[in-house]
């Protein structure tokens, strides 16, 4: 008898504690991978307030920084051949100010998602016109507007938090995107 | 009977527990700040990990969730993307902000609001379209200013872009919030764009006219 109360108790204690955390997940609770922004000309935001540039920028990217935590990303958390959202929680969003072209293909001014098909040596990298979404888990191939295939770099040094910087390059600028010993740079044209 | 002695208390402790939860889902604003960034053990040559975090809040709320379960959902009516610092100690008005002077409501980069449709805010229309928002804090009101100088850095205001400013009272809560935190609530004509950061929060209601 005593053993069943003592279950049954047992029971509705699990039934709050449940319940009790189920309230904290209803909070906005800080970002345990934070979103960061990056533009081009790199720190336009601080050039624009220092009067150093009176153009508009070319690009920006937002994105969620997972950190790596001592873990094997690639190949393991982010699994060969699938559809990586290259971020965490919202996906990655970029936004270009003024058209591009991306290997050949002119891309109209306008936000977009970003994502990655990750395989050994290589990553494909997929602009998709499906904004304001949650990661990659309703990708859909049908809302692609160009896939583009780019050789892994090895980085010099190991990166803990997934880092997207833009760098100058000769017709305009590449997207330089590098996670743990990897990096890849997606060059866009404004020719 | 003697089982249903014993139980009653529970029955009672779990009907108190969704008490509180009502109670607390009410303001939603009661964080628990207890997942701190991990500082990187070692420089990062790309980008350095924000001391302030960005965050991104959509109206409605959690947009990008609610698409992700039904993609038919219909376009979102706005988001704001702003930078938590967090008090570490600091008390808001006793060294952080100044009554009188402009505040980015945020860190880093200019706070940004993206309005997807038409809003009235105050019986004014503002029209569709991308705006940074700061605050003139005074004791009792807040003065929020839209302002179209967008991706700039949140320092310095260019005053000569101001679109227009919302006089909206500030109230002291019981909360206690680490971090600075903006997220839209559901109202019945639009949104209020809620800003709270340690004991005090604001609300500045934007109705949308059409979508």
């Amino acid at each position: 008898m005593k053993k069943l109360l003592s279950i049954v108790s047992l029971f509705f204690l699990t039934l709050i504690v449940a319940k009790a955390q189920s309230t904290t997940e209803e909070m906005p609770p800080l970002d345990k991978s934070p979103m960061d922004m990056s533009y081009y000309p790199n720190n336009y935001p601080l050039l624009k307030i220092s009067e150093k540039t009176t153009d508009p920028p070319s690009a920006r990217v937002i994105y969620g920084r997972p950190q790596r935590n001592g873990r094997k990303i690639f190949g393991e958390l982010v699994e060969y051949g699938k559809v990586w959202r290259m971020g965490a929680n919202e996906a990655t969003e970029i936004e270009f100010y003024k058209d591009v072209v991306i290997n050949g293909k002119k891309i109209s001014r306008g936000r977009y998602t970003l994502y990655a098909l990750v395989n050994p040596g290589t990553w494909t990298i997929i602009l998709n016109k499906d904004t304001d979404t949650w990661g990659a888990f309703k990708y859909d191939p049908k809302n692609d507007l160009l896939r583009i295939p780019i050789t892994v770099q090895k980085t010099t040094e190991p990166i803990e938090t997934l880092s997207m910087i833009f760098e100058k390059n000769g017709s305009g600028f590449d997207l330089a995107i590098a996670w743990e010993n990897n990096e890849v740079k997606l060059p866009i044209s404004t020719k | 009977m003697k089982i249903f002695l014993l139980l009653l208390p529970c029955l009672v402790l779990v009907s108190c527990v969704d008490n509180t939860a009502q109670n607390n889902s009410k303001p939603r604003l009661k964080i628990k700040d207890t997942t701190f960034v991990q500082p990187e053990a070692r420089s990062n040559p790309y980008a350095g990990v924000d001391v302030s975090p960005m965050d991104m809040s959509y109206f409605p709320v959690d947009y990008p969730m609610l698409k992700m379960a039904n993609p038919d959902t219909i376009q979102p009516f706005a988001r704001v993307i702003y930078s938590r610092p967090h008090l570490q100690g600091r008390q808001l008005f006793h060294g952080l902000l100044n009554y009188g002077e402009p505040w980015r409501l945020g860190a880093n980069e200019a706070t940004e609001l993206d309005l997807f449709a038409n809003a009235t805010i105050q019986n004014k229309k503002i029209k569709a379209g991308r705006y940074i928002i700061y605050c003139i804090p005074q004791v009792d009101k807040w003065t929020i200013v839209l302002n179209k100088n967008i991706d700039s850095w949140g320092l310095k205001q260019d005053f000569r872009k101001d679109v227009d400013r919302f006089t909206i009272p500030v109230k002291q809560t019981s909360n206690h919030l680490e971090y600075f935190t903006m997220v839209f609530e559901k109202d019945k004509e639009g949104a209020n764009l809620i800003m709270a950061w340690d004991n005090v929060e604001a609300r500045l209601p934007i109705a949308f006219l059409d979508k």
